[in-house]
């Protein structure tokens, strides 16, 4: 149940109504003011920016990406630099998300199922689908400019998809990775190329599926291909030139700390990648990233040790790449659990004291909150019914390990190698100190076979695994004040979804489900209020921006992006 | 659904066409302007006014199409449609197909190698940039190699897909044809504001203008009262007064230089 918050701090900015905050409102109104004032059931004060004369002009200044509201517009890929994934827009409420309506469809050139989180800017929408960029007007849907890129050839594992989560923005230019790492750097109000930088070098296995972040006069990207045997890297380029400003290695060289765990040149093949956006905390000027599995998958003979900084959480300063701290999930990892799932910056009461926090669930099955100003840990929940690779975790944060390890006779791991989470979006809401997030449930039976690196092939063959693809999926609202979930809702459906999710600040969640639905959930219940059926199986999480006085609710589903509003 | 994929023009019978010799028979005519011109009137649409692709229809210009297909495919690809999308197009009449296959050719042909070897360049590149960038003012709205305007094309590959006097006739004499999204229209609003720029789409119910500062001007139908079509582009019509034909020749060279000392942007590969 939402606990109640005294009424100057949840309603300071007239942000959302509920019927009981109604009645206390008009009730301390007709005792101030000696009249009563009828209660308000639906939501007519409505938070939606008013019309101004911005739109259509893309100049994207810092103050923008420093937003920590996000309202009309939607300025990166997680909507602002805390990764909550959360709309202050209060047009659409429990009360009227009944009438939300289909206001159109984009299908864009190139099939391949969208991963994209749309970014909306004074009006105008910025996709990627594969190597193509879009702008859209964000009202109509029409296309306003593409930019055109042919498919890479002889890429290897994840990148060979070739899948793209999105630009990032800043003044009049958009950023994006191409399937075999190159950052461009187009012109926002065109689409034309500026400049281009092949990024990832040195090994045919490298690609790029993701979205860059932009971070003061940077734009950072990360890589993937990671389960092929890549050193995985952040780097950064300066946004108006190009130019490589720093480049951090997660699998430490010789003579670093950590480098114990790669005898010989492995760490030139040690994984680690960083394939999804991280977080930014601009006062404690922290850049939080998280890193893949280590390579080999399940073979750990030939990195002993804990393998840093493989599925960890780093933390790096921005300016310079320099690592602040670490905190690892997964030490030595043997089931493919990666850590990239968002950092998301919370800043709430821990056991009733006011924390800088980190809170996120991991694929190995837990959630972590992390005290995000030194890595410190501080709690940690399994969100599995059925685990059994932990024991559990320890007062550092360490997992106590069970011991399974994978070999020629295979072993049965709990959560399965896809994860008890994975990459698709939680959200949290700051108003109610909720954090939301979709889980599976499923084992899986992981062998071993080991084989040497090659160039061109996933180094996935070292270790053979029968998925369990039958599993249970759920969304699950774990409740920060109680450190414990407020519900959790069982997914009906025939597909595994991948559907990330985002929230509204009327109270509400929306997600793609297992069954080609695009679903708003009431964020206090998770009671369903509304769906559409898309047709197809979401592989993305949806956003929200504003127009002429006017939300809209949007989402890759499939092959197509689709916009919603109120008729 | 879906956009035809390159792959599916390859579901081809093997079938000998004798319009095959009809092709090279032609080939020695210059017709490339008629050539063009049907192209943009009967591809463009599809497969872009460079060839490149669109939203409906696959690049032309990529290695592993047209390029790859000899002359009886292409013709039988585009007299009979293919099973991928591609509507038949066997009432334009063989001589209109051929006309288009051989500007397809020669799209395909500058792409595919290193930049147009066969195209003589007679003008003074380095002089052409000094005028690119100066006193003809084409750097005010192209960009060439990430510097320069934004709101027209990016002759960035341009010179490497054209003959230099294509390039002649497309600086002196523009718009022949005009290019889909790059008339210039002007909108009256019903407030009676008068707005000049380029169409970048429009519909029934939707009007998308960007003015030359590069915003984006979204107005729905409904706010919109009158809508003048100038049927010509930004591309200023008087270079063949305002330069000497030295002038416009070293701004050619320029341009097909350029165009070799990049690689493409959109080639496949890494």
């Amino acid at each position: 149940m939402r606990t109640w918050q005294p009424i100057d701090r949840r309603f300071r900015n007239a942000r959302r109504w509920a019927p009981s905050a109604c009645i206390f409102v008009a009730m301390s109104a007709a005792v101030g003011h000696g009249q009563i004032s009828k209660p308000q059931m639906d939501v007519t004060v409505q938070r939606v920016p008013a019309a101004d004369d911005t739109n259509g002009v893309i100049n994207v200044q810092q103050s923008d990406l420093l937003q920590k509201e996000a309202t009309k517009n939607w300025v990166s890929y997680n909507g602002n630099y805390s990764g909550a994934r959360y709309s202050n827009l209060t047009q659409i409420s429990p009360a009227n998300v009944g009438r939300l309506t289909a206001q159109w469809v984009f299908h864009p050139r190139v099939v391949s199922p969208l991963e994209v989180t749309p970014i909306v800017v004074a009006g105008v929408m910025f996709i990627t689908s594969a190597n193509d960029a879009y702008a859209l007007d964000a009202k109509s849907g029409k296309v306003l400019w593409h930019h055109i890129r042919a498919l890479s050839e002889g890429l290897v594992d994840d990148p060979a998809q070739h899948r793209n989560r999105g630009v990032a923005i800043l003044g009049t230019r958009v950023y994006m990775e191409t399937d075999n790492a190159h950052l461009l750097c187009l012109d926002a109000r065109s689409g034309h190329l500026i400049w281009e930088v092949p990024y990832a070098t040195g090994n045919r296995n490298y690609g790029a599926t993701s979205t860059p972040l932009i971070v003061k006069d940077k734009v950072v990207v990360g890589i993937s291909g990671g389960d092929a045997g890549v050193r995985g890297f952040l780097a950064a380029f300066d946004a108006e030139t190009g130019e490589e400003k720093w480049r951090f290695w997660t699998i430490p060289g010789p003579g670093e700390k950590g480098n114990e765990s790669w005898p010989g040149d492995s760490y030139l093949h040690g994984g680690g990648t960083t394939w999804m956006p991280g977080t930014y905390d601009p006062e404690l000027n922290t850049l939080y990233w998280g890193t893949g599995n280590p390579a080999p998958d399940y073979d750990g003979s030939v990195r002993p040790g804990d393998d840093l900084y493989t599925s960890c959480l780093l933390a790096l300063d921005p300016d310079t790449g320099k690592l602040k701290w670490y905190f690892q999930f997964s030490p030595h990892d043997l089931y493919d659990y990666d850590a990239v799932q968002t950092p998301v910056i919370v800043d709430a009461n821990f056991k009733g004291q006011p924390r800088k926090l980190i809170v996120t669930a991991n694929r190995n099955g837990f959630l972590y909150i992390v005290d995000r100003t030194d890595g410190k840990f501080l709690f940690a929940k399994s969100f599995m019914s059925t685990q059994n690779w932990a024991k559990g975790i320890d007062e550092n944060g360490r997992p106590i390990s069970a011991g399974l390890i994978p070999d020629q006779k295979g072993v049965r791991v709990c959560p399965a190698n896809g994860g008890a989470t994975n990459w698709y979006s939680p959200t949290y809401d700051s108003l109610t100190h909720v954090f939301y997030f979709r889980s599976f449930e499923a084992c899986a039976t992981i062998q071993s076979s080991p084989k040497p690196f090659e160039e061109g092939n996933a180094y996935y063959a070292t270790g053979l695994r029968n998925a369990d693809e039958t599993g249970k999926a759920y969304i699950n609202a774990f409740n920060l004040d109680t450190l414990d979930f407020s519900w959790r809702q069982l997914q009906i459906g025939r597909s595994k979804g991948w559907g990330g999710l985002m929230s509204m600040a009327a109270g509400l969640i929306a997600y793609g489900d297992d069954a080609q639905n695009f679903v708003i959930l009431e964020a206090r219940s998770g009671k369903p209020l509304w769906h559409f059926h898309v047709g197809q199986l979401v592989h993305a999480s949806p956003m929200s921006y504003a127009i002429d006085e006017k939300q809209y609710v949007a989402i890759a589903a499939g092959s197509d992006i689709f916009s919603f509003a109120l008729p | 659904m879906g956009v035809p994929r390159a792959e599916l023009l390859l579901v081809l019978g093997a079938i000998f066409f004798s319009e095959c010799a009809l092709l090279s028979a032609r080939a020695e005519e210059s017709n490339t302007g008629q050539g063009a011109q049907r192209f943009m009137e009967y591809c463009a649409g599809c497969h872009g006014a460079d060839g490149r692709g669109g939203d409906r229809a696959p690049s032309l210009v990529a290695p592993s199409n047209a390029a790859k297909r000899s002359d009886s495919e292409l013709f039988r690809i585009v007299h009979d449609g293919t099973k991928g999308g591609m509507p038949p197009f066997a009432q334009i009449g063989e001589a209109n197909i051929a006309a288009v296959l051989q500007y397809v050719r020669r799209l395909v042909g500058a792409e595919a190698s290193t930049g147009a070897a066969d195209v003589a360049v007679t003008g003074d590149a380095a002089a052409g940039r000094a005028l690119y960038f100066g006193k003809a003012q084409c750097s005010n709205c192209h960009l060439m190699h990430g510097k320069g305007g934004f709101i027209a094309g990016n002759l960035t590959n341009y010179g490497r897909s054209r003959a230099a006097d294509v390039i002649l006739q497309e600086i002196t004499n523009p718009d022949n044809p005009l290019a889909p999204s790059s008339q210039v229209a002007i909108v009256t609003t019903s407030t009676g504001e008068k707005i000049t720029g380029v169409l970048r789409n429009e519909d029934a119910f939707t009007v998308a203008l960007q003015t030359e500062d590069g915003r984006f001007h979204l107005m729905a139908r409904g706010d919109v009262t009158d809508v003048h079509y100038t049927e010509r582009s930004l591309m200023p019509r008087d270079y063949g007064k305002r330069l000497t034909s030295r002038e416009l020749n070293d701004i050619v060279s320029f341009l097909i230089a350029e165009s070799r000392s990049s690689r493409p942007a959109d080639s496949a590969g890494r």
